[in-house]
């Protein structure tokens, strides 16, 4: 990255990291109008926050971490008052699966029930999960989180098995 | 099913072009050190015309008394201002967002509302209390001797003004304490 200016770290982060942005922020804010400012915060972030790359930690955990932290700091704002609305892990597969069956063959369907879970997860659960979805592995997820290795072991199990309950158990019903 | 399969569902999801072009960014950008400016400038042109009233009245009043607490809300007011400033200055660090690892960075923006809220009372409201009951105990010396319906009256809003700020001090307390349950749950990870 020696050389290379805040506008073309930039654009090659947008390049390889865009799409991965464009679904974080759907996993942090439900409302399109929202979203897309959700999002084009994220992108102002990471571009000022490239002045200052200085290649301590790699690209990837830069952009994860640039996003992450934003969207956070946003649904912090937009959830003052609301912090308790928040789930665990263990609480959200402790909720029974209203749409369990139904069309759960869907792509699309999918994507909305597994939105609609991520988006009720406490920010280092949704963190976690959102990794685990992007497919890093438990020591990337743990750089970006700062979460023991361990921990994100052990949390992505959890997802697996969240995962596997809802969607394949839907998937044969659909079937 | 499989969760290996949603995770390709998941990153098969489309994407739009980047939302913003560099030069929309550098716009921003602009903008949002022009909303900081802007604010700051707010601020100081509250000063520039509350500093002057204040200190009419500390120049001119024939009390004493009245002169003192006029006095001690214009040094309250610039030590609010101070603070202001100082506190917003360090919220602006875009690179800390990448420097910090998701949960450093959450666990400092609770703890960073958590201050905010425990400290009000330091340097938001208490600066400026010294002056306010010193300009109302001014008022009830020279209303008592005139009218004692004045005087009530000047006591019943400084007490009504008294129990509103102990309120909101009360309602910031249990704002922070949720917070600080929050990063209590953090420090469990």
């Amino acid at each position: 990255m020696e050389g290379k200016s805040q506008d073309d770290r930039y654009l090659e982060a947008a390049a390889e990291y865009g799409a991965a942005l464009h679904r974080l922020a759907s996993a942090y804010e439900a409302d399109a109008d929202k979203r897309r400012d959700l999002l084009q915060d994220v992108h102002l972030a990471l571009w000022r926050s490239l002045a200052s790359f200085d290649g301590r930690c790699s690209l990837r955990t830069w952009v994860y971490r640039v996003a992450h932290n934003a969207a956070t700091s946003y649904v912090i704002r937009q959830k003052r008052s609301r912090a308790s609305a928040w789930s665990s892990l263990d609480e959200v597969a402790a909720v029974a699966d209203p749409a369990e069956g139904e069309r759960a063959a869907d792509q699309r369907h999918s994507v909305d029930r597994l939105l609609a879970w991520i988006q009720q997860l406490k920010p280092l659960d949704r963190q976690v999960m959102l990794s685990y979805l992007e497919g890093l592995d438990a020591a990337a997820t743990a750089e970006i989180t700062g979460i023991s290795p361990g921990n994100v072991a052990t949390k992505i199990h959890r997802i697996k098995n969240l995962l596997a309950q809802r969607f394949h158990q839907g998937g044969r019903n659909a079937e | 099913m499989l969760s290996d399969d949603i995770c390709n569902v998941w990153q098969a999801q489309g994407s739009g072009p980047a939302p913003l072009t560099l030069e929309e960014l550098r716009k921003r950008g602009d903008r949002f050190h022009s909303q900081i400016a802007r604010r700051n400038l707010r601020e100081y042109l509250v000063m520039a015309l509350l500093i002057p009233y204040f200190g009419y009245f500390a120049w001119t009043s024939p009390l004493p008394l009245m002169r003192v607490g006029n006095g001690l809300m214009i040094a309250g007011l610039l030590y609010m201002t101070y603070q202001l400033h100082r506190r917003a200055a360090a919220a602006d660090a875009p690179a800390e967002m990448a420097w910090n690892t998701c949960l450093a960075f959450h666990r400092a923006e609770l703890e960073r509302q958590r201050d905010a809220l425990n400290s009000v009372w330091k340097w938001y409201l208490g600066p400026l209390v010294p002056g306010m009951a010193t300009i109302l105990a001014a008022g009830c010396i020279a209303a008592f001797p005139r009218s004692t319906v004045a005087g009530i009256l000047v006591l019943v809003c400084g007490g009504a003004a008294a129990v509103g700020l102990w309120w909101m001090g009360r309602l910031n307390r249990r704002a922070a304490a949720g917070i600080q349950r929050q990063i209590d749950a953090l420090d469990a990870l």
